[in-house]
C-alpha cells in the first residue's frame, strides 16, 4: 500500500507552481496537504491550507477535514487527532494517504511513550493511541512492555535504537588521508 | 530614413552578429531614452528580432517597454507576463550576462507586476529558471533571489526559496556588489530570515537576521532595523535572552537602532512588556513572533529546572514554572521530550518526572559524521579565506596602502572582502 510519497509531492508542488492562474485543483491541493502531513512537515501544510483559495475550501469539504487533523496536529492533541482523522469518509486518493497518516501518528506515539514515561496508566495509552484497551495490551505484548499487576499501570521500555551504520574502513582511511593532508599543507 | 529607433535595431543585428557584445551593451546604455520615447512601436521592434540571437537587444526594449509608468502611454501589460516568461525561458544566458542589472531590472519588474495582479505565486517558477541562468555558480547571490523571496513569501509558499537560503553565498553578482544600491542584498537577507522563521528554523534565522544588521554601514536602513527587532524575537525564542551583537557591527547600527526598538528590548526584561507595547507589536507585524516568545519562556524556565533537581514532582514543575497544574506541566514536558529539547522520564504512577543527562556519549557513527561533516566544511571555508587573502595581497589599492604610509596601522580592507560572506552558524556544533 505505501507508495512514495516523497515522489508524488515533488510532484505535486510542480503542479501547484505551474497551474497557470496560480490556482491548483482541489484534488492537488488534498494530496498535498494530507503529505505534507505525512511527513510531519506542519509548518508547510499550515502555509498550504493558508493560501488554498477561499472558494475551494468551501467547496470541498474533504480539504477542510485534512486540515482538521492538521490543526489537532499542530496543538499535539493526540486524542482530537484521531477523532478528527476517523470523523471523516475520506475517498481515495487522499484516503491512501490518510490511512498511512494515521499509522505513522500511531508509531510515533509508542515511540514517544516509550522514551518518556517509565510509567504510565493504561487510559493514557489508550487516548493517545487511539486504540480499543485490547489492542494496546497486545501492542505492549509487541513492544515487550510489562504490565503491573493491577492491570492499570504499564512500564514501558525505551525503543532499541537501530544497530550501528557500518562504513568501510578504506572510506574512513579516504577520509583520514583528506584530512592529514589539509593538515599538513 | 534613420530614425535613432531603427538605427538601435541595426546597431543591435550587426553588433550581435559580430559578437561583439560588450559594445553593445554600451549603446543600450544610452539608447534608454529612446526606446522609452518610442513606446507606441516597441512591439514592431520586438517582432523584428530574435530572442536567442538578440537577447540583449529583446532584454533593453522589454525593460525599456515595461517600466514606462502606468496610465502613462498605452503599454499593455496583459501580454508582460507571457513575454517576460518567453524571453526568459529562450534567452541566451551568455549574451544575457553581459548586463545582469537589466536582466535584473527584468525580473524586478516581473516581480512588481505580479505583487500588483496578486498573483505571486506565477512568478516562483520563472525566477528560479531566471536565477539558475544568470549564475556563473550555485552560491552566487544575485539580486532576483530577494524578488524570489518575496514572492514565496507574498505566496505564503515558502518551500521553493530553501534550495537556495540552504547555500551559503560565497560570491555576489556583479550587479549587487561594488558600489551599488544594497537594498537587494538586505531585502535578502531579511525575507530570507522571515522565511527561516516561518518554517521554525530559528538558528538559521537568527544568522540571516544578524547578516542583515552587520552589514558595514553609514547610516541606518529601514530594513536593518526591522531586521534588528526580529533578531530580538528570535533570539529570545531560541536562547531565552538577547544574544549580543557581534563585534564587527557598525557602530551607527548600535547607536541608532537599540533606542528605535526599546519595547523589544524590554521584553526581553519582563514579560509584561508584551501587554504594555502590544500597539507597537501590532503595528510592526510581530505580535505573532512576540506570543512564541512567551510560550517559550515555559520551555525556558523547565530547561532550568532540569538543571537544579533530578527529580521532581509534577505539581512541583507546576508551581515553579508558574502553569496551571500537574496536568499542563506533564504536556509541557512530553512535548519537550518529544522535540530533544530536555531528556527525562515521566512516572505517571507516582506523578513524578526524573530529568536525565543527554544519552548522548558522542561515540555512535552519527557522531563521526556529523564531525567529518563539520571538518569538510571547515576545510571549504579554509579555503575560500585563502583565495580570499591572496586576492587582497595582489590589490592595488592595498599594496599601496600598506607599503606607502606607515601612520594607519589598519590596512584597508578591499573591496574584495565584501565578496566574501563567511557561512558563521555552519560551524557551531
Amino acid at each position: 500500500m505505501i507508495t512514495n510519497f516523497d515522489k508524488l509531492c515533488a510532484e505535486l508542488e510542480k503542479q501547484e507552481l505551474e497551474a497557470p492562474t496560480g490556482v491548483a485543483s482541489p484534488s492537488t491541493y488534498g494530496q498535498l496537504l494530507a503529505i505534507y502531513l505525512y511527513q510531519n512537515d506542519l509548518c508547510n501544510a499550515k502555509f498550504l491550507w493558508k493560501r488554498i483559495p477561499q472558494n475551494i475550501t468551501s467547496s470541498n469539504p474533504e480539504i477542510t477535514a485534512i486540515w482538521a487533523v492538521g490543526q489537532k496536529l499542530w496543538k499535539k492533541d493526540l486524542a482530537g487527532t484521531y477523532q478528527a482523522l476517523a470523523a471523516y469518509n475520506w475517498t481515495e486518493p487522499v484516503a491512501n494517504i490518510i490511512r498511512a497518516l494515521e499509522e505513522k501518528i500511531r508509531e510515533r506515539t509508542f515511540n514517544l511513550i516509550g522514551r518518556s514515561y517509565s510509567s504510565i496508566s493504561l487510559d493514557t495509552v489508550v487516548t493517545m493511541t487511539g486504540l480499543s484497551r485490547d489492542a494496546v495490551l497486545h501492542a505492549c505484548r509487541d513492544h515487550k512492555w510489562t504490565v503491573n499487576e493491577d492491570g492499570v499501570t504499564i512500564n514501558p521500555t525505551p525503543p532499541v535504537q537501530p544497530g550501528p551504520l557500518h562504513t568501510s574502513s578504506e572510506d574512513q582511511l579516504f577520509k583520514l588521508t583528506e584530512f592529514v593532508s589539509f593538515l599538513e599543507n | 530614413m534613420a530614425s535613432p529607433l531603427e538605427q538601435f535595431v541595426n546597431n543591435v543585428r550587426t553588433m550581435s552578429a559580430s559578437g561583439n557584445f560588450r559594445e553593445l551593451c554600451e549603446i543600450i546604455g544610452k539608447s534608454d531614452e529612446v526606446l522609452q520615447r518610442n513606446s507606441a512601436h516597441l512591439n514592431t521592434v520586438l517582432e523584428t528580432l530574435d530572442i536567442q540571437q538578440h537577447s540583449l537587444g529583446v532584454l533593453a526594449v522589454l525593460v525599456a517597454k515595461f517600466s514606462i509608468p502606468q496610465g502613462q502611454g498605452d503599454v499593455d501589460r496583459s501580454t508582460m507576463f507571457q513575454q517576460i516568461h518567453d524571453f526568459i525561458n529562450n534567452c541566451n544566458g551568455e549574451q544575457v550576462r553581459f548586463s545582469p542589472d537589466l536582466y535584473a531590472d527584468l525580473c524586478h519588474l516581473l516581480t512588481n507586476h505580479l505583487v500588483e495582479l496578486k498573483q505571486p505565486i506565477r512568478g516562483i517558477e520563472i525566477l528560479k529558471k531566471a536565477i539558475r541562468k544568470i549564475q556563473l555558480f550555485d552560491s552566487q547571490l544575485t539580486s532576483i533571489h530577494a524578488d524570489l523571496c518575496q514572492l514565496c513569501l507574498l505566496s505564503k509558499c515558502m518551500k521553493p526559496a530553501l534550495e537556495f537560503l540552504d547555500t551559503d553565498v560565497t560570491g555576489i553578482g556583479s550587479e549587487l556588489g561594488g558600489n551599488n544600491d544594497s537594498k537587494h542584498f538586505l531585502l535578502y537577507y531579511y525575507y530570507g530570515g522571515m522565511i527561516y522563521t516561518a518554517m521554525k528554523n530559528y538558528d538559521r534565522a537568527l544568522y540571516f537576521f544578524e547578516v542583515v544588521v552587520t552589514v558595514p554601514a553609514m547610516v541606518v536602513s529601514h530594513i536593518m532595523l526591522e531586521a534588528y527587532k526580529k533578531y530580538i524575537l528570535v533570539s529570545l525564542i531560541l536562547n531565552g535572552k538577547i544574544s549580543p551583537m557581534p563585534k564587527y557591527t557598525s557602530q551607527v547600527v548600535c547607536r541608532f537602532l537599540k533606542p528605535l526598538s526599546a519595547a523589544y528590548h524590554e521584553l526581553a526584561t519582563s514579560q509584561r512588556a508584551a501587554i504594555k507595547h502590544r500597539e507597537i507589536f501590532v503595528r510592526d507585524n510581530n505580535l505573532g513572533l512576540v506570543n512564541q516568545v512567551l510560550s517559550s519562556m515555559y520551555k525556558k524556565n523547565i530547561q532550568r529546572l532540569t538543571k537544579t533537581f533530578l527529580t521532581l514532582s509534577l505539581s512541583d514543575v507546576a508551581s515553579r514554572v508558574q502553569l496551571s497544574g500537574p496536568t499542563q506541566s506533564e504536556t509541557y514536558i512530553l512535548n519537550m521530550i518529544e522535540e530533544g529539547e530536555i531528556y527525562a522520564m515521566i512516572n505517571q504512577k507516582d506523578g513524578m518526572v526524573v530529568f536525565l543527562d543527554s544519552p548522548e556519549k558522542y561515540a555512535s557513527p552519527e557522531t563521526l559524521c556529523v564531525l567529518e561533516q563539520q571538518m569538510a566544511a571547515c576545510t571549504k571555508l579554509h579555503q575560500y579565506i585563502q583565495e580570499m587573502d591572496e586576492q587582497i595581497q595582489v590589490n592595488p589599492q592595498y599594496v599601496k596602502k600598506s607599503v606607502g604610509t606607515h601612520d594607519e596601522d589598519i590596512p584597508a580592507t578591499s573591496q574584495n572582502t565584501k565578496t566574501y560572506l563567511v557561512p558563521k552558524s555552519t560551524y557551531s556544533m
